[in-house]
């Protein structure tokens, strides 16, 4: 199958999942009391304004009235109308989705990389302490929950040593700083969040890299590549890592869900401004339209990952047909 | 061959990538590390930076709900009038604004207010009469669904209509009338609102202003104009050199910083990266008092109580807006009940345990900074256990299932409190309750509800009891709160109706001077103290942490941040730089 029949056929696919999933959504949030017009029953407010936002909310009309006014702005790319925000929640998104890239995919990478080096100094002697210690350990860290690592972090890094930002993307006056410095700023308020979010992955890639090695070594082509007397780096290069990563690469895409609710902890713990923060601030607010946007982008996003994975080990792996 | 595939390929071809790799994972961390060491991190900060917990929902006063946003409007946008409060008086006075000077006239029911000449919009167009005008048109009009609409309701109205633009009159550019429907003791009050310019407003369909992008980028007139708004990052102030209302801020960047973990907050006041953190836990308070030299604490008895709330009445619908049938709720439906349960709660206890000497008990509805209205003679029901047992047993309450929990006419006295989910001092307050209804043989389970449902349910009468608090208003306007009239009046939580209630306040409302109702309101607070239409607890200060190098500042009951023009910098003033990790 061509590459792009591939991706029609996987789009195509996502649509009506993508789309049971925000209209579920759509419903079960309407199940939770209250509304974001009764955030504003308080004392010293008229009730009677309640009501008049109910009526500029659209919240006085049939669920199914609704719902299609929803998808009628959804196909014209505004997805709603932002109650809390007072924009449409395309802009509201756009604010914050770059922030969650960044921060997932900075995690991804960290994922990826010490994963890596992790399970490589484990294969370079398979038995050793260290093997064992990381056989016995990447269970434990896959367990804990993020926003325990988190706060571990914070406490550690941010309030003891106080070497790293505890919150935020920038320090106060980030703004007046030069392109260097402003990038090192970041990288800084960076280090914690995507480090929460890396830690339960960097485990469980690690754990599936080591197996995966440790089969790949005891293959003839690793064996004869030994005896031909190829140093242990190149050995390790060219032939054990890449012919062992095709199956994690499979975990990526099913890891890409996991990572979106790290990231969804992360950005409340650390006050990244992300769509996670969002997402959980819409909730509180009851901001219908806001929670549905970022369904859909969470939606979006495992999708596209799932398909990003299956694709990158098909083109690692030519004998893996994209089926 | 696996060897052929692309990944190989791309490796073999790079042998220093293995060196890349350890140069991207390690610059964050080494670039981290050195920076703390010898602080050559430090940021240019020319302002006072505050940690706020949440971002504002408007930059348009019409729209703006939370206290912040408020704050910061009030800034943007300054009304005709400035309030002040006088500590020693208990009373709100008023000063010049955006209006130089103002008299009163047709026997006070006008108000003749002159505007500053010379006053200008942050785009140039002049402040005139006119922005007053609409201003209170959009905020008594439905279709922009303002929540300060109650800010109309007493002006004049003509054949029974209110039309602002006979009520708030234009004589001339610089001078507007206010025209009430009678003197009453809120009218500077009301005339206090946050004043927006009509040239950009006008010409925007009213049930559009809540959602045009003008909210986002305010023109405003104000000490303050907003420079940089980065949704839940922060929220940037810079100084309008044009504003005379009063004038231009002092500081040239008020910062606030949106930071959701309290703790988090606290730290970073700690080690100077925020200058000013309010909503301080009295136990942080003494702590940063002890730790933290740099800091001040500024701790202003409140305008906040925390009281259990028994709900008085049993309603037919159940959480009806308009009841059929009202009848007495089966535990709380007695006075001599309410008086027992407060007894049994060693309130005094609480406030040292958990407030010390940031909270006071409270007895009465009224806050004790309104020193002309505050009973003082008035003191709290005493903590008796016994007295409370005595009490029950008259009322019926008797330990006859055996089970150690009272019972009248086959019903056992227990029951749920509600709490929002979330508060540490009501969590443990509710905990300790428990345990001292538990010695008068009363049962009380506790949950926990998440924030926004429990107010609306706590609002629609679904709940038995609760502990919960409320914020006084500055003008002595208590009828949302005590108003017989159930659906007027839905914050008359525990459903308390009582006729002489009704007529105080009623009363209260017609006079000229706020302080002349002062036999009134005292009046009110023996009523309340008599009938325990709930248990108050405590009065909790308003407690702020703000780093001693802002100077200038007057926190207090009228908020943090009510005089920020007046603030400064002391030592590095406007171009101090700090040390940021």
């Amino acid at each position: 199958m061509t590459l792009v029949k591939f991706l029609t056929r996987r789009v195509l696919h996502a649509i009506p999942m993508i789309f049971g999933l925000v209209t579920l959504v759509f419903f079960l949030s309407r199940l939770l009391p209250g509304d974001p017009a009764s955030l504003y029953v308080v004392p010293g407010i008229p009730p009677r304004v309640a009501e008049q936002l109910r009526s500029q909310f659209g919240l006085d009309h049939s669920l199914w009235d609704q719902y299609l006014a929803w998808l009628s702005s959804t196909l014209r790319g505004e997805l709603g109308y932002s109650f809390a925000h007072g924009a449409p929640v395309r802009d509201v998104l756009l604010h914050v989705f770059p922030n969650t890239l960044l921060l997932g995919g900075t995690a991804l990478v960290l994922e990826c990389l010490l994963a890596v080096v992790l399970a490589a100094l484990a294969v370079r002697s398979v038995g050793s302490w260290f093997d064992r210690a990381l056989s016995r350990m990447t269970l434990v860290v896959y367990s804990l929950p993020s926003f325990w690592v988190g706060i571990l972090f914070l406490s550690i890094f941010s309030f003891s040593f106080r070497v790293l930002p505890s919150s935020q993307m920038h320090s106060a006056g980030g703004e007046q700083l030069g392109l260097a410095a402003s990038f090192g700023d970041l990288l800084k308020h960076l280090a914690l969040p995507a480090l929460t979010v890396a830690t339960p992955g960097i485990a469980a890639l690690a754990a599936y890299l080591r197996t995966s090695m440790t089969e790949t070594m005891r293959q003839d082509y690793v064996v004869a590549a030994v005896g031909m007397g190829l140093s242990r780096g190149r050995v390790f290069r060219s032939y054990i890592l890449p012919n062992s990563v095709g199956p994690v690469i499979s975990v990526l895409g099913v890891e890409a869900g996991v990572l979106l609710t790290g990231v969804l902890v992360s950005e409340t713990l650390f006050a990244w401004p992300g769509m996670g923060r969002l997402a959980v601030m819409a909730i509180f607010s009851r901001d219908y339209p806001v929670i549905l946007g970022c369904t859909l982008s969470g939606g979006v996003l495992i999708v596209g990952a799932n398909i990003l994975a299956d694709f990158l080990r098909a083109w690692i792996d030519p004998r893996i047909r994209l089926t | 061959m696996f060897s052929s595939s692309r990944l190989t390929k791309v490796l073999s071809m790079r042998p220093g990538v293995w060196f890349v790799l350890r140069f991207v994972l390690l610059i964050p961390l080494s670039g981290c590390g050195k920076k703390a060491e010898d602080g050559s991190g430090a940021l240019h900060r020319p302002a006072v930076v505050i940690a706020i917990p949440g971002d504002v929902d408007s930059f348009n006063p019409l729209f703006a709900e939370d206290i912040t946003a408020g704050e910061i409007n009030d800034l943007l946008f300054p009304a005709l009038v400035s309030s002040g409060f006088d500590a020693n008086a208990g009373t709100l006075t008023y000063g010049p604004l955006l209006a130089r000077s103002w008299e009163f006239a047709d026997q006070d029911r006008d108000i003749v207010f002159h505007l500053q000449r010379g006053e200008r919009w942050t785009d140039g167009a002049p402040v005139t009469a006119r922005d007053v005008q609409l201003t209170y048109e959009l905020y008594g009009d439905p279709d922009v669904a303002s929540v300060r609409q109650a800010a109309v309701e007493n002006l004049r109205r003509t054949g029974g209509k209110l039309v602002i633009k006979e009520s708030v009159e234009v004589r001339d550019d610089s001078t507007v009338v206010f025209h009430f429907a009678r003197a009453y003791p809120g009218q500077l009050f009301d005339t206090g609102l946050p004043i927006l310019p009509a040239h950009v407003l006008e010409k925007l369909p009213r049930k559009d202003i809540r959602t045009d992008p003008v909210n986002r980028s305010p023109v405003g007139s104000g000490p303050f104009a907003l420079a940089k708004w980065t949704p839940l990052q922060e929220i940037v102030l810079q100084s309008n050199p044009e504003s005379r209302a009063p004038y231009p801020a002092k500081l040239s960047q008020l910062i606030l910083r949106i930071i959701p973990d309290y703790r988090t907050r606290l730290s970073q006041l700690e080690s100077g990266e925020v200058d000013l953190v309010s909503g301080v836990r009295p136990e942080d308070a003494v702590k940063l008092a002890g730790e933290a030299r740099d800091v001040e604490i500024i701790s202003t008895p409140g305008r906040d109580y925390d009281f259990l709330g028994w709900n008085n009445i049993e309603i037919d619908p159940p959480g009806g807006s308009t009841p059929t049938t009202i009848r007495p709720h089966r535990l709380f439906g007695s006075r001599n009940v309410r008086r027992a349960l407060t007894m049994a709660i060693n309130r005094d206890e609480l406030v040292h345990a958990y407030l010390g000497k940031h909270g006071q008990e409270a007895f009465g509805g009224i806050s004790p900074l309104f020193k002309w209205a505050y009973n003082d003679s008035l003191k709290p029901l005493p903590f008796d256990p016994q007295g409370s047992r005595e009490l029950l047993e008259r009322e019926g309450w008797k330990d006859t299932g055996g089970d150690g929990i009272l019972v009248r006419n086959n019903v056992r006295f227990s029951f749920v409190l509600k709490l929002p989910a979330g508060d540490q001092l009501r969590t443990v307050v509710a905990a300790a309750v428990q345990q001292q209804l538990r010695q008068v043989k009363i049962e009380m389970k506790i949950e926990q509800v998440e924030r926004a449902t429990f107010w609306q349910e706590v609002a629609t009468r679904k709940y038995d009891a609760w502990l919960a608090g409320f914020s006084v208003p500055l003008q002595m306007q208590l009828d949302d709160l005590w108003g017989s009239d159930l659906a007027k009046h839905p914050f008359n939580l525990t459903g308390f109706r009582n006729a002489r209630i009704d007529r105080i306040l009623a009363a209260a409302r017609t006079l000229k001077a706020e302080t002349d109702g002062a036999a009134l309101w005292r009046e009110f607070q023996e009523i309340v103290h008599e009938e325990q239409p709930c248990t108050f607890l405590y009065w909790i200060n308003s407690i702020v942490a703000v780093n001693r190098r802002v100077q200038g500042t007057r926190i207090g009951v009228l908020g943090t941040m009510h005089n920020a023009w007046e603030w400064d910098v002391g030592g590095a003033g406007r171009d101090g730089v700090s040390t940021s990790r």
